[in-house]
């Protein structure tokens, strides 16, 4: 299959699209005020060249952009694992069905959707740290913890972890003792992972809600540890 | 297919450029080719990234490969044209199209969990406990074997149930279904002497990966 490298439109043809846009933006959804003070990159024209091919053939509802755009910007994110997180530490019952069916124990605060279809928890104990990655793509669980960052998804994550799960973890800032176990896990299937961290020293007295805030997206990937709450903060 | 994309192991790749607190998107066109991909149901964009040329795919950024997938896919299938891309307008021979995904369905669409797991009753070839090796084979198609597997033995953890091949999905329109299974291997098997007795890997293989050990 031959590829065109770029698929690049004529530019000449987007700008002019852009500058129409542009005068009849006023009476436009306010999510789509982009103003191009600067010109606009390729890449920007020609995604905006493919939206108003595809709303123009009918393919696309734009009222669908703007529900799938504001999904995934506000409604989906980290802070979806961290409530899961805080009530698997509180409890025991839940952290339970939990770890027996995370699709099911998740559903039970309303998450649910696309890449959760076999959600796998896995338990960081003081013996045992695990980690996830995708080695072939970028598979990660969005119910809980929305769309993965950028170094996630990087050439050299997805390259290293599998082969020096320690070296990537301790650049990253966690240095593991020797005698605790690591586990990584590939997400290379139907299944996706998300780690359940360890609940820090001196958070006893601590509400659910409190420990939620505490909770870190980092933390369910693996790459870090829940840190302790100080007088001043988290330390 | 041993491309690019088959990073797992692989040294020299660069830097992670790790930020505490990173965003899933840095730029709003970012997100607008998640949204365009998932409007057009366009799921099975894998094999699309999978063929970008490596040196390209090294090059590009996340979303710029979700972008080209996305092109050539709509080309294949005839769903647009290249020159409608250069031109930005559709061909005057285009016909309205409906849109795959409705308001009226949207809701659902996002937030119904998919059914992935197929309610096939198949007999496993294997078991928990049996050990297992990764087959060498080199699959011309798409796979989710990842190279680093072949050749080495693992355990069978869990019986994950019955689940379509990926690797004829868009190459066969008779679906391949068969048992995954989560397999555990040691770092020492797969890395080598040098790697931790105490660490390993896990990873699901489907059964047309495995062989006896």
């Amino acid at each position: 299959m031959r590829y065109n490298a770029t698929y690049a439109p004529n530019t000449a043809i987007f700008r002019r699209i852009l500058y129409l846009e542009e005068t009849n933006m006023s009476q436009q959804n306010s999510d789509h005020e982009e103003h191009y003070t600067e010109v606009p990159s390729d890449l920007v024209l020609r995604v905006k060249a493919l939206e108003s091919l595809l709303v123009e053939k009918g393919l696309v509802d734009p009222a669908i952009l703007d529900v799938l755009v504001d999904t995934f910007e506000n409604k989906v994110g980290p802070r979806n694992g961290a409530q899961v997180v805080a009530r698997a530490w509180v409890d025991p019952a839940y952290k339970q069905r939990l770890l027996d069916d995370g699709t099911a124990a998740v559903a039970e605060f309303g998450y649910s959707g696309g890449q959760g279809e076999q959600l796998t928890v896995v338990e960081n104990t003081a013996s045992v740290h695990n980690v996830i990655v995708c080695t072939l793509c970028s598979c990660y669980p969005w119910p809980v913890l929305g769309l993965p960052p950028t170094w996630y998804k990087s050439a050299a994550y997805r390259s290293r972890t599998v082969i020096d799960p320690r070296g990537v973890l301790s650049e990253m800032g966690l240095d593991l003792p020797n005698d605790v176990e690591v586990r990584v896990w590939d997400s290379n299937a139907a299944s996706r992972y998300f780690v359940l961290p360890e609940r820090p020293d001196g958070t006893e007295a601590m509400s659910e809600a409190d420990l939620a805030a505490l909770v870190t997206r980092d933390a369910m990937i693996g790459v870090a540890k829940v840190a302790t709450p100080t007088a001043e903060g988290v330390s | 297919m041993n491309g690019i994309h088959d990073m797992g192991g692989m040294q020299g790749l660069g830097e992670i450029g790790y930020r505490e607190d990173e965003p899933g998107f840095h730029e709003q066109w970012e997100i607008k080719v998640f949204a365009l991909v998932r409007a057009m149901q366009s799921s099975s964009l894998r094999t699309y990234i999978e063929s970008i040329p490596a040196a390209d795919y090294l090059r590009m950024s996340y979303y710029e490969r979700w972008y080209t997938a996305l092109v050539k896919r709509m080309i294949d299938k005839e769903v647009v044209t290249l020159s409608e891309i250069e031109n930005g307008r559709a061909d005057s021979a285009s016909e309205k199209a409906t849109p795959a995904v409705t308001p009226a369905v949207v809701h659902e669409y996002l937030f119904r969990t998919p059914q992935t797991e197929l309610d096939i009753e198949l007999t496993p070839r294997f078991h928990v406990g049996d050990s297992v090796r990764g087959r060498n084979i080199h699959p011309t198609t798409h796979t989710r074997m990842p190279r680093y597997t072949r050749g080495k033995t693992g355990v069978v953890e869990r019986d994950r149930g019955v689940f379509n091949l990926p690797d004829v999905e868009e190459v066969s329109s008779e679906p391949k279904p068969q048992h995954v299974y989560l397999i555990r291997y040691t770092a020492k098997e797969l890395w080598g002497e040098e790697a931790s007795a105490r660490d390993s890997l896990y990873i699901d293989m489907w059964e047309d990966y495995l062989e006896p050990a």
